[in-house]
């Protein structure tokens, strides 16, 4: 039992999984396209974690440390895996590096792909400086900069979140929920109104899906002692009359059409499959489902099943996903593959 | 009429024009009628946060507009068009010129509370709707109530007193609000007491009414409470930019 565990993707999902693997004494190697590891949290410069409240490079660079620290886990990074043959226990992988190496098994935590806004251009993103995305806003906050309006550096004093951009929108083909957006968005608006005080934040919203206890934390909270204000409409376009952005669409609570003028709009960008599933799914021999994210196969069975049987999924390469869940499922699908392993010595 | 049946365009509207020609097109008359903009073009920030700063409109910020309140509403049950949830979105958003709309409605919660207890959030619709007929009388949107008009005669008694003497209290009340001393009701009363003769009782009330009855060493408590009150009114009147507002209607009468 000398062969590695590939683990494709260093985000949440894949640092839990070679953590599990390492504490084990299982081998393990991560192999992540980008320069470093982290993934999303890391790499897009998040600030504070909901629901812990850490701060991203803390919480998450520590997840990173413990992994880079470990002897029994390699880290490729700068490279792909090109090719993936073999049977369970006796995989083979090569990777755009050139490298070549025997593997028992895979797991996919190749995560997600931000919604790039420019494909909803009546929202303005791409058009006018001030219409910024929260992952921009995330790296204002992460950065110590603060948040200021792209265009002339000024303190905003009104600021609109747009919820649902690039989710459950059938007009650009992303019918799911991204989960997350709402509770980063109350989050993101307590944030702007702590650093801020005089800045009023507006969140539109169709529906408000803070679910669980992120509820109390973030939702009720941003009302209650944030005064963070909720409208029930789904914008219909930003424009600019030369000075502010217009914020145009209906009001649905009373039935009346607002053109309201804002400092700066944030698109709360949702979480679209990663844009090399494609060829991930080739390269491994799996299926896709109906949305592009990774097929779960078996949901009642080991955790994070493919359909090829050896070939493993954790966080949100699987769907929408937060960190928290990403972690577990990275652990939960280490715990898979090595009963996986132990069935398949018993029956040889 | 109930929210949900209330059209999109109200009847006022509308605009016909007995004599308008249009690019050399007469478009006179009901045939073409014309719709006002109905766009809200701004929020008033404002509005929200001096609704708050009176007394029972501190939670108004809390809404979420899941309509308990109008749900379980008293009022609403025989006018469908008392609607608290309508009025706390109209504050929340700032929209006053809509919420005068309603200014001759608003003051006709009986507070049963009922809709304090159905509320999830805690708003406590009740004092919002207190606090928000006490913001239309002191911005001058509605004439001083008849219940404000006894609040402040019962209130001033017994901040001078320490004590509530009843016939002073009607009195007061009935010239503040201008009605008749000698009520119809008042004078049968007293007709019917006197057939019973309570000797004692009589005397008690007419001694009460000639020497105002007052808590023996009250006028340290009494200046407490005065002060607390003073401060709290000024709070309000900052809070409402009262004083500017004057200062805005004294320029426009010069």
């Amino acid at each position: 039992m000398s062969k590695p565990i590939l683990i494709v993707g260093g985000g949440p999902a894949g640092l839990a999984a070679a953590h599990s693997f390492a504490t084990v004494g299982k081998k393990a190697v991560i192999v992540e396209k980008e320069d470093r590891l982290g993934g999303a949290p890391i790499l897009s410069g998040y600030a504070k974690l909901v629901p812990s409240g850490e701060w991203a490079s803390d919480a998450i660079g520590g997840m990173v440390t413990r992994v880079e620290q470990a002897a029994n886990v390699d880290v490729e990074t700068g490279a792909t895996v090109t090719g993936f043959d073999g049977t369970p226990g006796n995989f083979t992988a090569e990777l755009s590096n050139g490298k070549k190496f025997e593997a028992e098994a895979a797991i996919l935590c190749s995560g997600f792909t931000h919604f790039d806004s420019v494909n909803k251009p009546e929202w303005g993103f791409g058009t006018f400086e001030d219409v910024v995305t929260t992952t921009q806003v995330e790296q204002m906050i992460s950065s110590g900069q603060g948040v200021r309006c792209p265009s002339d550096g000024r303190k905003p004093e009104r600021v609109a979140i747009l919820l649902c951009v690039g989710s459950r929108d059938r007009q650009i083909g992303r019918e799911w929920c991204s989960k997350i957006c709402c509770t980063v968005s109350a989050n993101m608006a307590m944030e702007i109104r702590e650093e801020l005080p005089n800045c009023h934040v507006y969140i539109y919203y169709m529906d408000i899906r803070t679910f669980g206890l992120y509820e109390t934390k973030y939702y009720w909270q941003s009302q209650e002692e944030f005064k963070v204000k909720y409208i029930k409409a789904r914008i219909a376009e930003v424009t600019s009359d030369g000075d502010k952005l217009i914020v145009k669409g209906e009001d649905t609570l009373v039935k009346r059409p607002i053109t309201i003028p804002f400092d700066m709009v944030v698109h709360a960008i949702g979480m679209d499959p990663n844009v090399d599933n494609p060829s991930i799914a080739e390269t491994f021999g799996i299926d896709l489902e109906q949305h592009g994210f990774i097929d779960v196969a078996n949901r009642y069975g080991a955790m994070g099943e493919t359909s090829r049987p050896g070939v493993y999924v954790a966080g949100a390469a699987t769907g929408p996903e937060t960190i928290d869940d990403s972690i577990a499922q990275g652990h939960g699908t280490a715990m898979a593959v090595l009963s996986g392993l132990g069935e398949i010595s018993k029956s040889a | 009429m109930p929210i949900h049946e209330k059209s999109l365009i109200r009847p006022e509207d509308l605009e016909t024009h007995d004599d308008m020609v249009l690019d050399g097109v007469d478009v006179s008359g009901h045939w073409s009628t014309f719709i006002k903009t109905r766009v809200v073009s701004d929020y008033n920030e404002a509005l929200e946060e001096e609704i708050a700063a009176l007394p029972g409109g501190e939670h108004i910020h809390r809404c979420w507009q899941c309509g308990s309140c109008t749900n379980s509403c008293t009022v609403n049950a025989v006018n469908p068009d008392f609607n608290p949830r309508y009025w706390i979105y109209l504050i929340r958003m700032g929209m006053e010129s809509e919420l005068l709309r309603d200014k001759d409605i608003i003051w006709q919660c009986v507070s049963c509370n009922k809709c304090t207890y159905a509320c999830p959030r805690d708003v406590f619709p009740e004092g919002v709707m207190k606090a928000t007929s006490h913001w239309l009388e002191r911005k001058g949107h509605t004439p001083k109530s008849p219940s404000t008009h006894f609040d402040e005669v019962f209130t001033e008694q017994v901040v001078a007193t320490g004590k509530i003497e009843e016939s002073r209290t009607m009195r007061r009340f009935f010239t503040r609000t201008k009605q008749a001393l000698m009520q119809d009701w008042m004078v049968e009363m007293v007709k019917r007491m006197l057939r019973g003769l309570p000797v004692g009782m009589l005397t008690r009330m007419g001694l009460a009414t000639l020497v105002a009855p007052r808590t023996s060493d009250w006028s340290r408590a009494s200046a407490a409470i005065q002060e607390y009150i003073d401060e709290q009114h000024e709070e309000q009147e900052n809070a409402l930019n009262l004083a500017q507002l004057v200062e805005t209607a004294k320029r426009d009468a010069a």
